[in-house]
C-alpha cells in the first residue's frame, strides 16, 4: 500500500498536505488556550470528491483523523494529537441559495457571516451567530451544534439544518435528513453536534430566517449583578421573548471600555444586560416598553434604547467583541461555557464570584443570560504555571457548581477535550456507555476525533454483536 | 387492556429488559418481546407487533418537577397531554407540542413517535421541545440523557436519537421538556378563503410575513361544522400581544370572512384531522439498521413496529 503521505499528494495535490512539523505548527492549537497538540499530517481538500477521497484513504490506512474548520472551537475539539488533521476551509462554495424556499446548501468551509452576507439582498439571514461568526464555518458550527446570542429566539443549529450530506469515516457517503418528517430515525439530529466524531460534512442545507421588520435594542444598567439577573427572570417569566438576552458584568465592561470596541457602557455599573426584541412592527414599541419597565421594578439605573442601525450596532460590538478586548488584560483567555436553570443564575454568579476570590483569578462574566447560559471567562497567563493551575481548579469548581444547580458542562461550545474530565460527574455510566454505542452506529472503528467527547475508559464493547447471534 | 409488566421504579423496568436481553432466544417462540403502551390508545398502529408482552407504563405518570420561571417542566412519560396542560395553564404556559390525536394521549408517546401538530412550525417539534429523557435501552441500561436546562451539548444526543424512534430503541419513563409563555392574546379565527388562486396566494404570503399565524390547517366542510364554523374554512390562530394581534386580525379580515372560534376549536379539530400513525415505508438503511442494532440487539422492544431492516 501506499504510504499516506504520497496518497493524500495525489488526490489533493502537493500544496495542500503539511508533513513538516514547523508547518504544523498553526494547526497545534485551537480557540482553547493552554492545550497544543501536534497533527501528523495535515490534508486540505478543494472539492467534494477531493474530500471523499481522503477519507476513503485515511479508511483504507486505518487511520484516525480530526476534521477543523476555522479552528475557533473553545473545548479543544479540533486538536489533532499525532494523528491526521483534515482541514475543511477550502471548501467554501455556497452551492445553492433559494429565497423563495427560504434555504441555501453549502460546503462546510462557508464562514458563518459570509452566508448571511450572501442571503442580505434576499431580506434573509442564517440565524445561528455565534460570537465567532466572523470567522466560524458552517461545518464547525453543525459539529459543534453552535449556538450564539440570537438562539433565545431563534434557536440553535440543530433548528436550522435540514439536510446533511455526510462522508462517514469508512468512506460511504450518506444523507441525512430531518428524521421527523420522513419515517426514519433522526439520524441527523444525532448528528448535529457530534463534535466530529461521527463523520464529515460535505455539504448541508440550512434554513435561512427572514430578517425582522423592526429591531430595538435595549441596554439597562444595575448597580448589582443579582439585580440584573433578577431582571432576566423577570422577563423570561412575563413571557416576552427577546431575540436575545446578554449579561456583562463590571470586569468585561472594563475591559471592553477600556479597549478599541467601546461601546459605551456605563463604567461604573456592576453589570449591563443586552436585551433585543425583535419581529413585526406592530407591537414591538409596547415588548420593549414592558422590558424597560421589568428592568427597571428588579433596580434598573438607568435603560437606553437604540432603534437605529448604527447605535444599535456599537451596543452589540462591545458584546460581540468582548472576548478580543479582554486581550487587553492578560495574553490568554479562557472562555467556559455552562448553563444553570434560569431561576438559579443570581446563585450561580455569586458562587463563581466566591470561587474567583479563593482562587485569586480574575472571572469577567459575559453570557446569554436568557437561556442560563454562563460564560465565565478568565483572562491570564498560560505561561504562568501556578496561575494557570488556580485558573483550573477555579474551573473545575464551577463546573461542579454548575452540575449541583441541575444544570450542565456546556451548552455551545462542545466536550472537546477540555470538558472530558466532567463527563463522568454529569452523566451515569450506562448513559456515557450508550453515548458509545450511538457512536459506533456512525463510526464503530472510531477513527473519527478520537478520544474526545466520551472519556474512552466509559466504553463497554457490545461483546455479542447480534449478527453473531443470528438475529435479521 | 390488562398488563402483563407494569415496573414500578425504572430499575425494575431496566431488570425486565436486561433479563429478556440476556436471554437465548427461545426455539419454542416463547414471547419475549414487549409492546410499550403509554395510553394504550395505538395499539395496532398497522404493523402487527410479534412475539410481545404488554408493558405498561401507567406508573410514570405524573408532573415531577416544575420551576415555573425557568419555562422547563419534568414529567412522567405517561402522563396525558391533558395533565401537561392543566398543570401548565395554572403558570400562563404550555408545551406546545399540541399534537395531532386527542389530549388523552400521553407525552411519552408524543416524543415517541414525534408527532407534531398544527402549531409545529412556530412553536416548535417534539425535537425541539424536549430537552432530555430517562429511558431503558432494548440492552437494560438507564440512560439519562440531556437534562432540565435549555441549552445543552454536553455528550453524544441521545436524546435526538430516541425521539420518532417508537420505542425501538429505548422505553422512555421521564422527559424534561421546554415550556413558553402563552400568548398575552390568543385568538382563534375562521377564514373563509375563496377558492382562487389569487387568494390562496394571498393567504400564502401572509403565513410567510412578518404577522405569521401559529398556525393554519385548512378544514373540510363537515370538520367545520364540529367546531360551529359555516362551511368549508381555514383556521388560524393568532398570538401575541395586543398591538400584534390587532394588526394581524385585521390581515385576515382581508382573506376572506371571518368568525371568531374559541380556542378549544383545536383540540376538536386536532382529534378529528389527526392521521393515521405512519408506519410503512420506514428507512432501514445501514445506519438506521445499526442504531437498532446497537440499542435493542435482541429486539426485546416493539418488535415487528417498524417493520424489519432487510
Amino acid at each position: 500500500m501506499t504510504p499516506l503521505g504520497p496518497e493524500l499528494r495525489r488526490i489533493v495535490g502537493d500544496a495542500h498536505v503539511l508533513e513538516r512539523a514547523s508547518q504544523l505548527l498553526a494547526y497545534r492549537s485551537d480557540a482553547l488556550p493552554g492545550l497544543r497538540r501536534a497533527p501528523a499530517l495535515a490534508v486540505f481538500p478543494g472539492a467534494r470528491d477531493e474530500l471523499i477521497a481522503v477519507v476513503r484513504a485515511l479508511a483504507a490506512h486505518g487511520a484516525p483523523f480530526v476534521a477543523r474548520g476555522a479552528g475557533t472551537g473553545l473545548s479543544g475539539g479540533a486538536l489533532a494529537d499525532g494523528v491526521t488533521l483534515l482541514g475543511l476551509h477550502r471548501l467554501k462554495r455556497i452551492l445553492a441559495l433559494d429565497p423563495e424556499a427560504r434555504t441555501a446548501t453549502v460546503e462546510p468551509g462557508v464562514v458563518n457571516a459570509l452566508l448571511t452576507r450572501a442571503a442580505a439582498p434576499h431580506g434573509l439571514h442564517y440565524a445561528p451567530d455565534p460570537s465567532s461568526q466572523a470567522a466560524c464555518t458552517i461545518g464547525g458550527n453543525v459539529a459543534e451544534n453552535a449556538g450564539g446570542p440570537h438562539c433565545l429566539k431563534y434557536g440553535v443549529t440543530l433548528d436550522h439544518v435540514l439536510r446533511a450530506t455526510v462522508v462517514l469515516p469508512d468512506g460511504e457517503v450518506v444523507i441525512l435528513d430531518r428524521g421527523d418528517e420522513a419515517p426514519g430515525y433522526d439520524l441527523l439530529g444525532a448528528f448535529i453536534g457530534s463534535e466530529g466524531c461521527f463523520g464529515v460534512v460535505a455539504d448541508v442545507t440550512v434554513r435561512l430566517t427572514p430578517d425582522p421588520e423592526r429591531v430595538i435594542t435595549l441596554l439597562a444598567d444595575f448597580t448589582t449583578v443579582r439585580a440584573a439577573a433578577d431582571a432576566t427572570s423577570r422577563i423570561i417569566a412575563a413571557g416576552i421573548l427577546p431575540a436575545a438576552l446578554e449579561l456583562m458584568d463590571r470586569p468585561t465592561i472594563e475591559a471592553v471600555e477600556s479597549s478599541i470596541y467601546a461601546a459605551g457602557y456605563p463604567r461604573d455599573a456592576a453589570a449591563v444586560l443586552l436585551v433585543e426584541v425583535d419581529g413585526a412592527a406592530a407591537g414591538l414599541d409596547d415588548d420593549a416598553a414592558a422590558v424597560e419597565a421589568l428592568c427597571r421594578a428588579a433596580g434598573a439605573r438607568g435603560v437606553r434604547t437604540a432603534t437605529d442601525p448604527a447605535e444599535r450596532a456599537r451596543l452589540w460590538q462591545g458584546r460581540k467583541k468582548a472576548f478580543g478586548a479582554m486581550g487587553r488584560v492578560a495574553p490568554h483567555l479562557v472562555v467556559q461555557d455552562a448553563v444553570v436553570p434560569r431561576t438559579r443564575l443570581a446563585e450561580l454568579l455569586d458562587t463563581i464570584a466566591a470561587i474567583g476570590a479563593r482562587h485569586r483569578v480574575r472571572i469577567c462574566n459575559v453570557f446569554h443570560a436568557g437561556d442560563g447560559n454562563l460564560h465565565p471567562n478568565i483572562p491570564y497567563d498560560a505561561h504562568d504555571a501556578d496561575e494557570a493551575a488556580r485558573v483550573h481548579a477555579a474551573m473545575g469548581e464551577v463546573m461542579a457548581a454548575c452540575i449541583a444547580a441541575g444544570g450542565t458542562i456546556t451548552g455551545e461550545h462542545g466536550v472537546g477535550l477540555d470538558k472530558l474530565p466532567y463527563m463522568e460527574r454529569l452523566f451515569t455510566a450506562d448513559t456515557l456507555d450508550a453515548m458509545c454505542a450511538l457512536r459506533d452506529v456512525f463510526d464503530p472503528a472510531r477513527r473519527a476525533n478520537p478520544g474526545k467527547v466520551v472519556p474512552v475508559h466509559s466504553c463497554r464493547e457490545w461483546h455479542a454483536a447480534p449478527a453473531a447471534r443470528g438475529l435479521p | 387492556m390488562s398488563a402483563d409488566h407494569r415496573p414500578a421504579t425504572v430499575e425494575a423496568l431496566a431488570a425486565l429488559v436486561r433479563a429478556r436481553a440476556g436471554a437465548p432466544a427461545s426455539a419454542s417462540g416463547a414471547r419475549r418481546g414487549l409492546r410499550i403502551a403509554g395510553a394504550a390508545t395505538w395499539m395496532d398502529a398497522g404493523h402487527p407487533v410479534r412475539e410481545a408482552e404488554h408493558l405498561s407504563l401507567g406508573a410514570f405518570r405524573g408532573i415531577e418537577a416544575y420551576t415555573p420561571a425557568d419555562l422547563t417542566i419534568s414529567v412522567g412519560a405517561a402522563t396525558t397531554l391533558a395533565e401537561l396542560d392543566a398543570a401548565t395553564a395554572a403558570h400562563g404556559q404550555w408545551c406546545p407540542l399540541l399534537p395531532w390525536g386527542d389530549d388523552h394521549g400521553t407525552v411519552g408517546a408524543t416524543i415517541a413517535t414525534a408527532t407534531t401538530g398544527p402549531f409545529a412550525e412556530r412553536l416548535g417539534r417534539p425535537r425541539q421541545l424536549v430537552l432530555g429523557v430517562e429511558c431503558v435501552d432494548g440492552t437494560g441500561r438507564i440512560v439519562r440523557a440531556g437534562g432540565r436546562v435549555v441549552k445543552n451539548v454536553a455528550g453524544f444526543d441521545l436524546t435526538r436519537a430516541v425521539t420518532g424512534a417508537w420505542g425501538t430503541l429505548a422505553v422512555i419513563t421521564r422527559l424534561h421538556l421546554r415550556l413558553r409563555a402563552r400568548p398575552a392574546v390568543d385568538v382563534t379565527l375562521a377564514v373563509a378563503c375563496p377558492a382562487t388562486e389569487a387568494a390562496t396566494s394571498r393567504l400564502a404570503a401572509f403565513t410567510r410575513g412578518p404577522l405569521a399565524p401559529l398556525g393554519v390547517v385548512a378544514v373540510e366542510a363537515a370538520d367545520a361544522a364540529a367546531i360551529g364554523a359555516p362551511g368549508a374554512t381555514h383556521l388560524v390562530r393568532l398570538g401575541g400581544n395586543a398591538a400584534l394581534v390587532r394588526e394581524a386580525r385585521t390581515a385576515v379580515g382581508s382573506l376572506g370572512a371571518v368568525t371568531e372560534l374559541e380556542a378549544a376549536a383545536w383540540s376538536t379539530i386536532r382529534a378529528r384531522l389527526a392521521p393515521a400513525p405512519r408506519l410503512t415505508g420506514w428507512r432501514w438503511d445501514a445506519l438506521a439498521s445499526r442504531l437498532r442494532d446497537r440499542f435493542d440487539p435482541a429486539r426485546i422492544l416493539n418488535p415487528g413496529l417498524l417493520g424489519d431492516p432487510t
